[in-house]
């Protein structure tokens, strides 16, 4: 019998076996929940939340590099993995007990200056402590400098369906487009029929730089692929079509191991699902419960639960309980249960269990063309800006434009393909109206009110990157500091390393309800480029390539 | 009218730290009527964009006793202001590439020495051990001073607003100053803003990058140019780097933050003026990449989480204007810092006020005066230690 090539690696003190293609997490977790990392300030227990390699649920050294993000990176034969910011390991670590020390936190913005002979002493705890992993080991061998330049008509950023759609669609109008994606080519079913267009699997967009004001120059997209190689992509115009990924949830204790989002449910992943709660009534809930079977205990959902989630649930015994709030997490390091209360009044239960997959919210993944500097609208639901955008996608920049989950709200059909296709290589043009966001009602807003005016006293994590307290988002209203921007500064809020993908879209609504204004006013933070981590070598690699570039 | 008072003794254009420390002393000294204006929001120019260096490292006097005010100020500044900037004393390594560069800093040692500053000539197996990794051949030596640092901006910026509000001066965000409305006797009667006319005999500009726009907008011809600077930041890693390493040949600077993260910067030349905002460029990315990994080699798998840019308000000589406009009276200039306003505000605040209260200034009118650019015997452009 054919037995499948195995990759060994090592981690911590033991040898894993991989299979070809397989994540380290995923490796991982075939043995059981890994732990992997502890929180960067209070050293409280983490575990793989999103494994779509944005959180730092999963960061881990491999082969003396810090900061690995393990559901990201294949594992190879031979690979060394270690667990890091905690000792002596990541299940077992002494500096946890910083988080009973300080129940309420500690303000660093005031806090720790007294006595003034003690504030040398401060820094120097303070600066053991900071940071995730230990300084890179030295290179045994000087790293080559790997770039690849590119110049097409169009470039598509993301291969899902429908970037593939506009992709084919521009095929048959003649042009020859580029097809970017960060997953791997076995990871993108959509993109296998694409002949004439060029296809990057495993190639992250992190820097989309617009053309001059005067439109002489074109787009430049800065990428990196999984070797570490630096890729220039230029081109007229640019589609993008990044999707949508599965939001936080703010409750105690919410940043616990075993609470994930639906991306890494549905991912190739397995982990341990037994006796899983999902959150969510709608349809990526139900996509959730017919993945996971009999593994789920219960659904909650803020609302009313679909029917047709309801019919998947019946089937398989799972319970329900709609109109209800997440209150807090039970357990010590991984989930043991949670609190819950119906929003309609009784008072709260409690429910057993060991995964929370929240799949409430799906927010767009539009980070790229706000970077860019498309214009922006929010819209409720599902309570998010999105780029203001046409009916072929046309965005407020000259040349780009953003179509699927990235553009509009997953429940709404987006701009047909062939329609992009056509606006994308006919140019010119001003942008249309933008699609009118109706006036529907909210569900999260008054969520998040209930939550906030019931809450006790505890560290509510808004910001798991950076270990940011709600405490702390108030502090900073109290004080005066009004908006995300302000607030951002203040508290350290959206600065960690998935630049804000997951605490931002929490912080405006929290916000929102703080200063008791629009989320509108309390505005929008344009995440810095590049918008994931990219490698120093790679970014080096271009430099040769950008250098002969004027002045801008 | 939207402003909260008729008349003011002073107003202020530009509540970065500039602004906002002069108005603290200002009020220190008992002026109760005074109003900050600004176009934007807190933190929002270059006091929320720099890399926080703070040194003592100069090639002149009265620049040396400056900086130096500027450190024990920031070292007081958690007592005083109620706020922590974790101004950590870590020393400035300035790098040089070749022998002519390191006797240039051979020249800032003098100064320093001659002020009293324990600046240190280092070679480079010093510099090994205080660059853990340092490539080698990249250097030839340095020039050291352990007791500059690097500190958090916006905790210093959050501990003056508080402060100088609670001193009764009012702030105003959003609000536009593009003019000055003059008096029959040739000086100021009001500033003029979107927001409304704010009566005032003096104005200060203390707009950082848009200072020469606004003094130009007031009829003054001055030399200020806003130039685009960018930094990036890595992902936080465990301390390893003490000092805030600076070389001489290209201008890299590079230090690691409390949180553990790469804070670093290089310029590349983009087109001078504040009309294109402050977008990050793809250049200055890789350049900075490529700077960076050629000193520390071992950085190589490290990720870069974001880079941002901010306006350097640069004069020719690289000195910053100081001191009442002889052709406006009232008209106070606070600009022109180059970069290095926030290492030198809390020290050039103090002199901005004394301008204002027109008590006598203890700087190099060659060095600070805004008169030194004007007339036949203007002040010439001259290369200065103007990094990091």
């Amino acid at each position: 019998m054919a037995v499948a090539p195995s990759r060994r690696f090592r981690f911590g003190r033991s040898e894993v076996d991989a299979r070809p293609g397989e994540t380290i997490l995923a490796a991982l977790a075939r043995r059981g929940w890994p732990s992997l990392t502890r929180s960067i300030r209070y050293h409280r227990p983490r575990g793989p939340f999103c494994g779509v390699g944005h959180c730092t649920g999963c960061l881990v050294r491999v082969n003396g590099v810090p900061n690995v993000r393990a559901c990201r990176r294949e594992a190879r034969a031979g690979d060394i993995v270690r667990t890091e910011n905690s000792w002596p390991s990541a299940r077992v670590d002494l500096l946890g007990s910083l988080d009973f020390l300080l129940p309420h936190g500690v303000d660093t913005v005031h806090g720790l200056r007294r006595p003034s002979w003690a504030a040398p002493l401060y820094q120097r705890i303070g600066r053991r402590l900071a940071g995730f992993g230990r300084v890179p080991d030295p290179p045994t061998a000087p790293t080559p400098a790997r770039s690849r330049t590119v110049t097409a008509d169009v470039t598509v950023v993301g291969a899902g369906r429908t970037g593939c759609e506009v992709a084919e669609a521009i095929v048959r109008a003649g042009a020859r487009p580029v097809v970017l994606d960060r997953r791997g080519a076995e990871d993108l079913p959509d993109a296998g029929a694409l002949p004439g267009a060029e296809l990057l699997p495993g190639t992250t967009a992190s820097f989309l730089n617009p053309p001059g004001a005067d439109r002489r120059t074109p787009f430049t997209l800065l990428a990196v692929d999984t070797d570490a190689r630096g890729v220039l992509v230029r081109s007229r115009s640019v589609v993008v079509a990044t999707g949508a990924y599965d939001g936080a949830l703010l409750f105690e204790g919410g940043d616990r191991p075993g609470v994930v989002t639906a991306d890494l449910a549905l991912s190739k992943v397995t982990l341990p699902w037994k006796e899983t709660v999902v959150v969510g009534g709608g349809a990526r809930a139900k996509e959730v419960v017919s993945r996971l079977g009999h593994d789920v205990r219960a659904v909650v959902a803020f609302g009313e639960i679909s029917p047709e989630l309801a019919d998947v649930a019946a089937g398989l015994g799972v319970l329900l309980y709609p109109r209800s709030r997440v209150v807090r997490s039970l357990g010590h390091g991984h989930v043991r249960g949670l609190e819950l209360a119906r929003r309609d009044g009784g008072g709260a239960f409690r429910l057993r269990c060991r995964t929370v997959v929240l799949a409430h919210r799906r927010l767009p993944n539009s980070q790229l063309a706000f970077q860019a500097g498309a214009r922006r609208h929010w819209v409720d639901p599902p309570g998010a800006y999105y780029p203001e955008v046409d009916d072929s996608g046309r965005s407020s920049v000259p040349g780009m434009f953003v179509v699927g989950s990235a553009a509009v709200p997953t429940s709404r059909a987006g701009p047909r393909a062939d329609r992009t296709a056509s606006a994308v290589l006919g140019g010119g043009g001003s942008p249309g109206p933008s699609d009118p966001s109706a006036a529907w009602p909210s569900e999260i807003i008054p969520y998040y009110r209930e939550l906030l005016r019931e809450r006790r006293r505890g560290k509510w994590v808004v910001c798991p990157c950076e270990d940011v307290l709600l405490d702390e988002l108030e502090a900073a209203v109290r004080r005066g500091y009004r908006g995300i921007e302000l607030g951002m500064r203040y508290t350290g809020v959206g600065t960690g390393l998935c630049q804000g993908r997951y605490c931002l879209p929490e912080a405006i609504l929290l916000l929102s309800i703080l200063e008791g204004r629009s989320p509108g006013e309390v505005g929008y933070v344009t995440q810095r480029p590049p918008l994931e981590p990219a490698p120093l070598a790679a970014l080096a690699a271009l430099e040769g390539e950008l250098a002969s570039e004027g002045a801008a | 009218m939207t402003f909260g008072r008729s008349d003011y003794r002073a107003v202020i254009v530009g509540a970065g730290i500039v602004g906002l420390y002069t108005a603290y002393h200002l009020a220190k000294a008992g002026e109760r009527r005074l109003l900050i204006v600004d176009r934007g929001r807190l933190s929002a120019g270059g006091s929320g964009r720099n890399g926080g260096g703070v040194r003592q490292q100069w090639e002149t006097r009265s620049t040396i006793r400056l900086a130096r005010e500027a450190v024990m100020a920031y070292r007081r500044f958690g007592r005083e202001f109620g706020h922590n900037l974790w101004f950590r004393q870590g020393g400035y390594l300035f790098l040089a590439g070749t022998a002519e560069e390191l006797e240039r800093l051979g020249r800032v040692r003098e100064a320093g020495r001659a002020e009293g500053l324990p600046v240190r000539l280092v070679d480079v197996a010093e510099v090994e051990g205080l660059v853990d990794g340092i490539a080698p051949g990249t250097n030839v030596g340095g020039c050291y001073l352990a007791s500059d640092g690097t500190l958090y901006p916006y905790p210093a910026v959050w501990g003056l607003y508080e402060a100088v509000r609670g001193l009764g001066v009012e702030v105003a965000f959003g609000v536009d100053a593009f003019d000055v409305r003059r008096d029959e006797r040739g000086g100021i009667a009001a500033l003029k803003t979107s927001a409304g006319e704010a009566r005032s005999p003096t104005v200060v500009n203390a707009a950082g990058g848009w200072s020469g726009e606004f003094s130009r907008r007031c009829g003054l011809e001055v030399p200020n140019v806003a130039t685009r600077h960018e930094i990036f930041a890595t992902e936080p890693m465990k301390a390893f780097l003490e000092p805030m390493v600076v070389r001489v040949s290209d201008g890299l600077y590079v230090s690691q933050s409390m949180r553990g993260e790469l804070v670093g910067g290089l310029t590349v030349p983009h087109r001078p003026g504040t009309d294109a905002g402050v977008p990050s460029s793809p250049r200055f990315m890789s350049a900075m990449a490529g700077a960076l990994l050629g000193l520390l080699p071992r950085l190589a798998g490290l990720g870069v989480l974001r880079s941002w840019a901010g306006f350097y308000d640069d004069t020719p000589d690289g000195f910053p204007v100081i001191g009442e406009d002889p052709r406006l009276a009232g008209f106070v200039h606070a600009n022109g810092f180059g970069g290095h306003g926030f290492m030198l505000a809390p020290s050039a605040s103090r002199r901005v006020a004394a301008a204002v209260l027109h008590e006598p200034l203890d700087l190099d009118p060659q060095e600070f005066s805004p008169a030194r650019f004007l007339g036949p015997g203007a002040a010439p452009s001259s290369e200065r230690l103007q990094l990091g």
